[in-house]
């Protein structure tokens, strides 16, 4: 896949836009990095944002998140214990403003996720979520191409 | 409905992230007001976003746009003569963005909207795209209520 913009001038604009969001997101919130990267990852399952997936699967693996808690967030349901409660209603939050389209955002879910973030924290998780639903909406439709990254190597192949 | 907030100013700091958005759009791009409106009633349509439809059908009206044209744009495709080629183009591109989990941006799709809009329009427009999808994710999940409106008179013919 190669992109489909010709003149990389042509967006840079919009793309200071976007990093103003992500300044905003890592100096100004209680946004932890490792329940960031696994809200980006979330979502860009979702909307099928191949370059979002590789780059957040890097920088979490940076962070110090391992490849087996990453390998089935898509499935973090069936392996709810490997999540924190905080991180859980991260990622139902992320789920549920998703697909805001055809999902409705329940009294129930805002009660419940609402129990492990303060309101000033769940508008910055909104606004992290409107981020990367933002990237995800640049990088598919001008099919911005994934990177190669290897396995940092304090976390290579070593099994238990 | 009333906001499921109890502290409004929870939110005023993400609103003032998005609202730069917004200053650039308005201040930095080539993309016309009335076009934006239609922009934004559309992923609002689609994302099911009553403050930002009645926000944008104001001030689309104070922008000299018609109530008729409004009345059908979540059908516009079967009134497409309504609407000018860059506006069905900033209309297809809106839906595929919108609905990106389960659209792809085909090349062909990519290749007609790009006869309406400069590469740099079309970074611009799809920023527009993505401040109004963010504003949706905060007014329906926030539950922020819509407020009525009279049919304003358009600012051209009041002056």
């Amino acid at each position: 896949m190669t992109s489909r913009i010709k003149d990389e001038n042509a967006i840079k604009g919009m793309y200071q836009q976007m990093l103003h969001l992500e300044n905003y997101i890592r100096h100004e919130t209680n946004i932890e990095p490792p329940l960031k990267h696994i809200v980006k990852l979330r979502a860009s399952q979702i909307n099928g944002c191949a370059y979002c997936m590789a780059m957040h699967t890097e920088e979490a693996l940076k962070d110090g998140d391992r490849v087996d808690r990453l390998s089935l967030i898509s499935a973090w349901e069936e392996s709810a214990d490997w999540f924190t409660p905080r991180e859980q209603a991260a990622l139902m939050w992320t789920e549920t403003l998703t697909r805001i389209s055809t999902d409705k955002v329940s009294d129930e879910l805002y009660n419940r996720v609402r129990e492990e973030f303060s309101e000033k924290d769940l508008a910055d998780l909104t606004l992290l979520i409107i981020t990367i639903n933002g990237w995800n909406r640049i990088a598919i439709p001008f099919h911005t191409p994934p990177s190669h990254f290897e396995v940092p190597i304090e976390q290579g192949a070593v099994a238990d | 409905m009333t906001s499921r907030l109890e502290d409004l100013a929870a939110t005023r700091d993400i609103a003032q992230q998005l609202r730069k958005l917004e200053i650039y759009i308005r201040n930095e791009t080539t993309i016309e007001p009335k076009l934006n409106h239609l922009v934004k009633m559309r992923a609002s349509q689609i994302n099911g976003c009553a403050h930002c439809l009645m926000l944008h059908a104001e001030e689309a009206l104070k922008d000299g746009e018609q109530v008729d044209r409004l009345s059908l744009l979540s059908a516009w495709q079967e009134a497409a003569d309504w609407f000018t080629p860059r506006e069905q183009a900033a209309l297809v591109w809106t839906e595929a963005l919108t609905n990106i989990s389960s659209t792809h941006v085909s090349d062909e799709m990519y290749a007609s909207v790009r006869e309406q809009f400069s590469e740099k329009e079309l970074a611009d427009l799809t920023l527009s795209i993505i401040a109004i999808n963010g504003w949706n994710r905060i007014n329906v999940p926030f539950a922020t209520p819509a407020h009525h409106f009279e049919v304003p008179v358009p600012e051209a013919v009041a002056s």
